[in-house]
């Protein structure tokens, strides 16, 4: 206890928990507690004594001419500064209050100083946020609201006020608020939440539209959130978001989407996006359709999955072609063969695709199924033969045609020409004789022209599957007595059911004309042997006539065997009318004649009969 | 009258010969007219008559439109024979086709014998049908 008693003061002040310093009037530092000294010099001792404005100096921020102010008037104030020690900053409040003795003379001043670190960077944290979040709520647009259930009183913040395009003095309450959204769906939206909110605590947070003061419609996000006390809610408070921009952009780039997606599954046009692996990643509905698969059985897989083999190579080295160069396919004629076989003619197109970083990550492939387009094009070929053929016949026909008719009437006009100067009686008889003959002839050419031009426009005439032999001993029955008269051999070596499909009267007349011939135009130094054969070749049969006969020197006269009036032999009997009649029933028919000779050997020909119907 | 050895006339109707011979009568002497239905009976006679050094027909009168052996071929294979005197070939045709004229023309310069083309109704014989003078005048 004694020891209590004769503490020096010294003594306690070195002891005070708190950081305390005594400070003389000559501004020297007279005590400290110890933990005073150590926030300014590690606590050495001699500090005792030194200028107090020395050790202030050496923390950093420290108002100088304040300190010296307080020192020197005693009054009472507070200063703020920091020291840096070790990479940590710390933050100080040194307050100041003058020092009396017992008779209330100033001995100097009393120093306190107290670590404030943690409150200042509160207090910066508190200001950085702040900041921060007013920045924020301009950039993202987004304001704040708060209603007081006591008051009534509705609170806008700035940016709130902004999105509804009113002055910033503007006093919103809750009606005006709820008017502000537009009438209809939003409106009861919000009135609908607002309630729910105020009644059963409910947080909201929906998309409406609001009519702003200038009349401008925005689309906005409303949020709110009820504060409970005591179990009972007090204040509503939410944020206000401009989401007019993000709404039409998404509105926008919906609309586009849907328009590009009816657009592709709509377009009469095959569809296809393929990755590097040349494995589709979008097929359109045409694809799928054409496919026959669904668009999930579809996506992940490459033309080997769907193709023939060879087929998807040929795809795949385009698409990579394509992806190398960077260079589009366009309207490439493509054929594309399914694994069952079945084959479709495309247009195809591929463009390769980038990505935003300008890679080529794949291709779009556009293809237009052209089979049908094929197909009438190879009919319209078809057809341009056949009327480029016809022409040609009709043109050697009208030249016939007008030869023919014109020696006639050369006659005609010769013979009348005689008999208008002619005083003689009896020759005047003689030439009408022969202008009667001239008639007859002319009956005869045109008789013959019209069988030709009957074969020529009976077009129609119905092809029937004949058998062959009956067909061939019909003919040699009619024949009989000329076979037997000229001794002829028959040599028959149809199969009993040989089949050729022919107008039934086409096939007689064929057979006729040409066995009458060989018989006709027999080597009157043997007796005449007639082969009668047929075989199948490629899609046509083949009916094929050969005789021992005279022959007939094909280098000059190939060309006119089947000439209309072109006869070989000194025959009387021989029309030349024969073998062009019988080639254009051939070609009617859509077969074709041909023939091999030699002279003094003998005579073949072939007859080519179409197998299909056409 | 004009006095002709032999004449030719190669044609397979009957009526065309018959106005042939007709016109003939009035203008033209000639105790040797021949006619021929076809091509081949008239070279085959034409090459005897060569082959016994006799010479050849002064006038030959020619269809071009015959069978066997048409006016055509018989002049490609009359053109090969060799005789020293020139005949005069009236081609009488009533083909129309143009390309048969440009036949006679292109054959014309280069055929050894006169060639004329002569398209039927014919109704009289010309001079010129019968007299190689302006021919000769030009060799």
């Amino acid at each position: 206890m004694k020891a209590a008693q004769t503490i020096t003061p010294d003594y306690l002040l070195k002891q005070l928990p708190k950081a305390t310093a005594l400070v003389n009037r000559k501004q020297l530092l007279a005590g400290a507690s110890d933990s005073w000294l150590n926030l300014f010099g590690k606590g050495k001792k001699s500090m005792i004594g030194q200028d107090v404005k020395t050790l202030f100096a050496s923390h950093e921020q420290i108002d100088l001419n304040a300190l010296d102010n307080l020192l020197c008037n005693g009054e009472s104030g507070f200063l703020r500064h920091k020291t840096t020690m070790d990479n940590t900053t710390r933050w100080f409040q040194s307050t100041f209050s003058p020092w009396f003795d017992d008779k209330e003379n100033v001995l100097g001043t009393i120093i306190q100083t107290d670590d404030i670190t943690e409150h200042v960077e509160t207090r910066h944290e508190l200001d950085r946020i702040k900041t921060l979040f007013k920045e924020k709520s301009e950039v993202a647009r987004v304001g704040c609201w708060e209603y007081d259930i006591a008051t009534e009183e509705l609170f806008w913040c700035e940016e709130t006020k902004k999105i509804h395009e009113v002055s910033p003095g503007y006093i919103p309450n809750v009606n005006e608020g709820i008017n502000y959204y537009k009438k209809g769906y939003s409106r009861n939206k919000i009135s609908m939440l607002f309630h729910k909110a105020l009644e059963e605590g409910k947080a909201f947070s929906e998309r409406l539209e609001i009519l702003t003061s200038k009349g401008n419609e925005k689309w906005v996000k409303a949020s709110g959130k009820p504060i409970v006390q005591d179990g009972s809610v007090v204040k509503l408070f939410g944020t206000f978001q401009d989401i007019h921009e993000q709404v039409m952009l998404e509105i926008k780039r919906e609309e586009n989407e849907r328009l590009l997606t009816t657009l592709i599954n709509n377009i009469p046009l095959n569809v296809f996006v393929k990755d590097k692996d040349s494995r589709k990643t979008l097929v359109n509905k045409s694809e799928c359709d054409y496919l026959e698969k669904s668009q999930e059985d579809l996506i992940g897989k490459d033309d080997f999955d769907l193709y023939d083999a060879k087929a998807a190579q040929i795809s795949r080295e385009e698409d990579l072609e394509v992806m190398r160069t960077l260079k589009p396919l366009i309207g490439k004629e493509t054929i594309s063969i399914k694994k069952d076989g079945r084959t479709t003619n495309f247009l195809t197109s591929k463009i390769p695709l980038l990505d935003l970083e300008g890679n080529v990550n794949g291709l779009i492939g556009i293809s237009m199924d052209i089979t049908s387009l094929k197909k009438k094009e190879d009919q319209l070929r078809n057809l341009i033969n056949v009327t480029a053929v016809q022409n040609k016949k009709l043109i050697n026909f009208a030249h016939i045609v007008s030869h023919n008719l014109r020696s006639h009437s050369a006659n005609f006009s010769m013979l009348l020409n005689f008999l208008e100067q002619e005083d003689n009686e009896s020759e005047k008889k003689h030439l009408l004789k022969m202008l009667a003959q001239a008639s007859d002839n002319l009956m005869l050419t045109l008789e013959d022209l019209n069988e030709v031009v009957t074969i020529n426009t009976n077009v129609n005439l119905q092809k029937k599957l004949l058998n062959l032999n009956e067909v061939v001993d019909k003919v040699l029955q009619d024949l009989s007595t000329m076979l037997k008269k000229n001794r002829v051999e028959i040599i028959n070596t149809v199969p009993k059911n040989k089949k050729v499909l022919s107008v039934p009267s086409y096939l007689e007349s064929i057979l006729l004309n040409l066995i009458t011939n060989a018989i006709k135009y027999r080597d009157p130094e043997r007796n005449p042997i007639i082969k009668i054969r047929a075989a199948k070749e490629k899609d046509k049969t083949l009916v094929q006539i050969s005789d021992n006969g005279l022959g007939i020197d094909l280098k000059k006269h190939g060309r006119k065997v089947f000439g209309m009036y072109k006869t070989f032999h000194d025959k009387k009997d021989a029309k030349g009318l024969g073998l062009y009649i019988i080639k254009n029933q051939i070609e009617g028919m859509g077969g074709a004649i041909t023939v091999q000779s030699e002279e003094g050997v003998g005579t073949t020909f072939n007859i080519y009969f179409n197998e299909e119907n056409r | 009258m004009k006095k002709i050895d032999s004449l030719y006339i190669v044609d397979d109707d009957p009526i065309t010969v018959f106005g042939i011979r007709k016109m003939l009568k009035p203008v033209v002497d000639c105790d040797d007219i021949q006619v021929f239905e076809n091509g081949k009976t008239a070279i085959e006679a034409i090459k005897t008559r060569n082959g016994q050094g006799r010479p050849v027909p002064n006038i030959i009168f020619l269809d071009i439109n015959m069978p066997i052996m048409d006016g055509w071929d018989f002049l490609e294979e009359f053109g090969m024979l060799e005789f020293k005197e020139k005949a005069i070939i009236n081609i009488i045709t009533s083909s129309i086709d143009p390309s048969d004229y440009q036949r006679w023309s292109d054959l014309k310069s280069i055929f050894p014998h006169h060639l004329n083309f002569k398209n039927k109704p014919i109704c009289k014989i010309d001079d010129s049908d019968l007299e190689l003078k302006n021919v000769s005048q030009e060799r």
